[in-house]
């Protein structure tokens, strides 16, 4: 999946998590988080992150997250749907995701 | 349970609504900013109970009714806000706020950039857009005891900007000149910063960069009104010094500011003394920067300056402006009739953002 422009998914409220993305020359994953739950479980967030990015094989992207304490199943529904926004694509590649 | 709440969205046409937004924004010890494009209203029984407006990537005009405060009002306005912009294709934003809105902002994904301390701060929604174009500009250090710098708007490049660029050069190892980005200028951007390319090739000891939105831009320099209209005078310079010495001076390891002298012009004279001291003063930790003042090129008597070219140029004086301005920007006077018009129809309009200019 080509990210080709700036996008954003989600709201700043209580329980969601807001994601900002951005096209990055070559092939870095520049993940910038912050969270009210870093310290509980910023490496979980962080690894879901990069797994939902793997899985869609994205590369060169800037990520900015501002999360809300936002639950695993609401942070991958809202990176992918910043991802297909931000894509040339028009549907996301369920399949992949499982 | 509470009422429910209304997310609407008001056009600047919508004269009305505006007047209501107006209204609580006063409530509120704001007043309306004139380069506001789109508001946010957020609604209850009717009444306004917070706002928000936005003017290209800057958020202001940023209020909520006290006793609402702490409800998550804040998060669900700045949440529509930073969508707004998007949809309107910024994604670098910024906000000017109060300082008691900081720690707010700050859950909102926005930085602290620079701060006039109790009164105003300048945050922006990452915390290395900034680091990253300093880093960037480093790229471009050069060598020598002596680094120059200018930030000029050339609006458009005269023989006293070019007098300026060459006396600033003969006395440093090297100079670095920032050409203000902002297109609210008459000229536009690429052709005042192909102008300052043409006219100061033949300097050896020369980098021309182009300008970015952390020096004199709209972000800086925000038309952004509080109430004491002097203290916010104050701010928008003394933010826009601390941003270049700390960021930007640095990051080239410049030693000295170069400005022409201001005969005329209040503001701009203001603004070269508030630069003396931001620039220089112990109270930030930053490698201090010497302010030079240069007395400026003059032409049977008087300074030359770009606003007396445009003057000129909406009499269509071409034989006086032949005189003041390089061979380049006369040709480009003469071959852009448009711009000419352009020029005589907004002679009298200048915005804060030509403050500081020759």
């Amino acid at each position: 999946m080509k990210i080709v422009k700036e996008a954003v998914a989600g709201t700043l409220e209580s329980s969601d998590v807001m994601v900002r993305i951005a096209p990055l020359g070559g092939s870095e994953i520049d993940l910038q988080l912050n969270s009210s739950v870093e310290k509980q479980f910023g490496d979980a967030i962080r690894e879901t992150v990069m797994d939902t990015l793997a899985k869609l094989g994205v590369t060169g992207v800037q990520l900015i997250i501002d999360d809300k304490g936002a639950l695993d199943c609401i942070l991958r529904a809202r990176l992918q749907t910043v991802l297909l926004r931000a894509s040339d694509s028009k549907e996301l590649p369920w399949g992949a995701l499982k | 349970m509470y009422n429910s709440t209304i997310f609407s969205r008001v056009k600047r046409s919508e004269y009305k609504k505006i007047a209501e937004i107006t209204k609580f924004l006063r409530k509120n010890d704001l007043n309306i900013d004139t380069s506001v494009e789109e508001f946010i209203t957020v609604m209850r029984d009717s009444q306004i109970i917070a706002c928000g407006g936005i003017a290209d990537n800057i958020i202001k005009c940023i209020a909520i009714n006290e006793e609402l405060r702490g409800e998550g009002i804040a998060l669900s306005l700045a949440t529509e806000l930073v969508n707004l912009a998007y949809e309107r294709h910024h994604s670098h934003l910024f906000i000017y706020t109060k300082t008691q809105n900081e720690v707010l902002f700050r859950q909102c994904g926005f930085f602290p950039i620079a701060s006039v301390p109790g009164i105003v701060v300048l945050m922006e929604n990452s915390n290395c857009r900034l680091h990253r174009y300093s880093q960037q500009l480093a790229t471009s250090r050069q060598p020598g005891e002596k680094i120059g710098c200018i930030i000029m708007n050339a609006n458009p490049f005269t023989l006293g900007h070019q007098y300026l660029v060459q006396q600033a050069a003969a006395q440093c190892d090297w100079l670095h000149l920032f050409l203000v980005k902002e297109n609210t200028s008459t000229f536009p951007y690429v052709d005042r910063l192909r102008l300052v390319t043409e006219g100061t090739a033949n300097i050896p000891n020369l980098t021309v960069h182009p300008g970015s939105e952390y020096m004199i831009s709209r972000a800086t320099f925000p038309c952004y009104f509080i109430k004491e209209q002097g203290i916010v005078d104050n701010c928008y310079t003394e933010i826009d010094l601390k941003i270049f010495r700390q960021y930007l001076a640095s990051a080239l390891g410049v030693t000295h500011r170069f400005v022409g002298t201001e005969p005329f012009c209040e503001v701009t004279s203001k603004y070269n003394a508030d630069m003396r001291y931001w620039l220089n003063t112990p109270e930030l930790t930053f490698p201090p920067i010497e302010l030079v003042e240069i007395e400026r090129l003059q032409h049977e008597g008087t300074a030359i300056s770009a606003s007396w070219v445009r003057r000129l140029l909406a009499k269509k004086q071409m034989d006086v402006i032949a005189n003041l301005v390089p061979d380049c920007t006369y040709n480009y006077l003469i071959n852009n009739p448009n711009i000419r018009q352009k020029s005589a129809g907004t002679s009298s309009e200048e915005s804060v953002i030509t403050v500081g200019e020759l």
